[in-house]
């Protein structure tokens, strides 16, 4: 066999070969990521709703909303996913919302890549725990009505737009007072 | 429109500069930046095969990867292989086209494959979601960082040659104490434009 | 054996990927904000090089040389999207602190330094004793540079408060503080050598 032939066939075999391992190593792994990433919402949203015990997603005017409910069926309130801008990359949010009361119900960040020991420590209870019982028509700013304990200001005012801008979506889907 | 290609451009120069602060493409920051000279062709030639590749990239993830389902297992693959091919091709019609052009970058052509910043380019580009224009864009920007980063460096090493520098710290040991140096001026950046 | 055992060491102090060599440095000063992260990223990275070290070493006879860097790249991104996928799928918070690199263990120069280095002209025993020594000395030294930064930066060390309030000094877990930890240390092995790192051997 020729130099050539030779460095084409090993160069295929060796790609054939390779796509195949991937595509196995896929088909045994990929099961278990989707199974983490829906724990890891479902997880997030029953702990921004207290009380629930299941939810079901509902798509409304291209939102994804979370509804959670208790084991009777009883709607306890709504989770909603936002984004935010944050210092060194996006900031995922799951916000839990109750219409009834027009409070928030409690914040969980789901992932981000802020500085660790500063911007990342948004994701303490320190920080997260003061949107509980918050109310919707705050003004949600920084130093203001929201606190800042993480010595960084730029991932807490991330956090804080991307709340208030998606929870004027929200509102007009499910109103202040309103049921859902 | 023209406020976030500005934005991406400003962010990856400056802001996430890819050596100062997302630690990206260290082995060259520290192999060729004892001479401003060569600094500046390595610098030139890898923004110039980042461009490239971040259009490439955007091609690939969008019209091979995505369509056939192939995006979760292939992407790393596939972009380091292009990445190679990309290279020895640019390698060869530059010596073929410009042979001045060549011997001011040519050189370092081969030792772009294995730098991190041009495969970190490639995956960022999907987990971004930036369009046609906005990738061209990043990987400009990426490869504008990493020579800014270089010849600064370069800089301070030609004048650290005549610095007495103790015996132990002498070779990468100062270079890295000046670079967590040059990092802190860089967080001054931070804020400047939003991400 | 003797020789299995000097190919082993080698990687953990002599030609220590991190230390000595000075290379493969861009994931050693990422992802090194907490000590189990560096575990972590060196028993990934460690996989990847044992892994390709072997095939490499088995290939050695049937590749051509002229196609051998693709070869390698091939083989060695093979292993790395499993170790991603693997990492996705069982410990995705370490995942998320990761990020990108550990796809970029692809380019890491380490494991082509080796692969094309050293798997290529040695046996099989030989490659796995070299690739371990390299990935556990690329491993121990990361974790090293985790600690310090871990302990300086928050004051605790794998998550458990060691210093009290003493050290909170962020600027060690921000990028700066990564540059300088890992220029001490270079500095601080090269007085226990006792002669300094002449050139990356990467590059």
């Amino acid at each position: 066999m020729n130099q050539y032939a030779r460095m084409i066939v090993v160069l295929v075999i060796i790609s054939l070969v390779a796509g195949a391992v991937l595509a196995f190593s896929y088909k045994v792994t990929n099961p278990k990521i989707q199974e983490q990433a829906q724990q890891a919402l479902q997880q997030a949203v029953l702990k921004v709703i207290p009380g629930a015990e299941k939810m079901t997603a509902v798509e409304k005017q291209g939102m994804t909303l979370y509804i959670g409910m208790d084991n009777q069926g009883n709607k306890k309130g709504i989770a909603f996913k936002t984004t935010g801008s944050g210092f060194s990359g996006p900031i995922e949010i799951m916000v839990g919302y109750n219409p009834r009361e027009g409070k928030l119900t409690g914040i969980e960040i789901l992932s981000m890549s802020e500085t660790p020991g500063l911007g990342a420590r948004i994701k303490e209870p320190a920080f997260t725990d003061q949107f509980k019982d918050k109310s919707v028509s705050d003004e949600f700013i920084p130093k203001k009505d929201v606190k800042v304990v993480t010595g960084a200001t730029i991932s807490p005012t991330a956090v804080s737009k991307a709340i208030k801008s998606s929870l004027a979506e929200v509102t007009k889907i499910y109103p202040v007072g309103g049921d859902f | 429109m023209l406020k976030e290609l500005f934005f991406i451009i400003i962010g990856s120069v400056l802001v996430n500069n890819f050596v100062f602060s997302r630690f990206l493409g260290n082995c060259p920051f520290l192999g060729v930046s004892s001479k401003t000279e060569t600094a500046v062709g390595m610098g030139m030639a890898t923004t110039f095969v980042l461009t490239m590749t971040a259009v490439a990239a955007y091609f690939i993830q969008n019209f091979i990867l995505v369509p056939f389902g192939l995006a979760p297992f292939l992407q790393i693959v596939s972009f380091i292989l292009v990445i190679a091919s990309l290279v020895q091709l640019v390698e060869m019609v530059v010596l073929k086209i410009s042979p001045a052009l060549y011997n001011a970058f040519g050189i370092y052509l081969p030792l772009i494959t294995t730098n991190c910043i041009v495969l970190a380019v490639a995956l960022l580009i999907p987990q971004k979601n930036y369009n046609l224009i906005e990738s061209t864009i990043f990987g400009v920007g990426a490869g504008l960082g990493f020579t800014l980063a270089l010849i600064l460096m370069s800089g301070i090493r030609e004048d650290l040659e005549f610095s007495d520098v103790p015996d132990a710290l002498k070779g990468p040991a100062i270079v890295f104490i000046t670079a967590g140096l040059l990092a802190m001026i860089f967080l001054g950046f931070a804020g400047l434009v939003p991400l | 054996m003797t020789q299995l055992i000097k190919d082993f060491t080698n990687g953990l102090w002599n030609e220590n990927p991190i230390f000595r060599a000075v290379i493969g440095i861009c994931s050693a000063l990422a992802v090194t904000t907490a000590g189990q992260n560096g575990i972590a990223m060196g028993l990934a990275l460690t996989f990847v090089l044992t892994c390709s070290s072997i095939l490499v070493s088995l290939l050695r006879s049937i590749i051509p040389p002229k196609v051998r860097i693709p070869c390698y790249i091939i083989v060695i991104a093979t292993f790395t999207t499993m170790v991603d996928l693997f990492m996705k799928a069982y410990f995705p918070p370490l995942y998320q602190v990761m990020g990108i690199f550990i796809p970029l263990i692809v380019v890491n120069c380490i494991v082509l330094w080796r692969a094309e280095g050293f798997a290529s002209k040695a046996s099989l025993a030989r490659s796995i004793a070299d690739a371990l020594g390299m990935g556990l000395g690329y491993a121990w030294a990361i974790t090293l540079i985790s600690i310090v930064r871990e302990v300086l930066g928050s004051g605790t060390l794998f998550g458990i408060n060691v210093m009290g309030q003493a050290t909170h000094w962020v600027i060690m877990l921000l990028p700066p503080g990564a540059f300088l930890v890992m220029g001490i240390l270079v500095g601080i092995m090269n007085m226990i050598a006792r002669k300094s790192v002449k050139n990356t051997h990467c590059h």
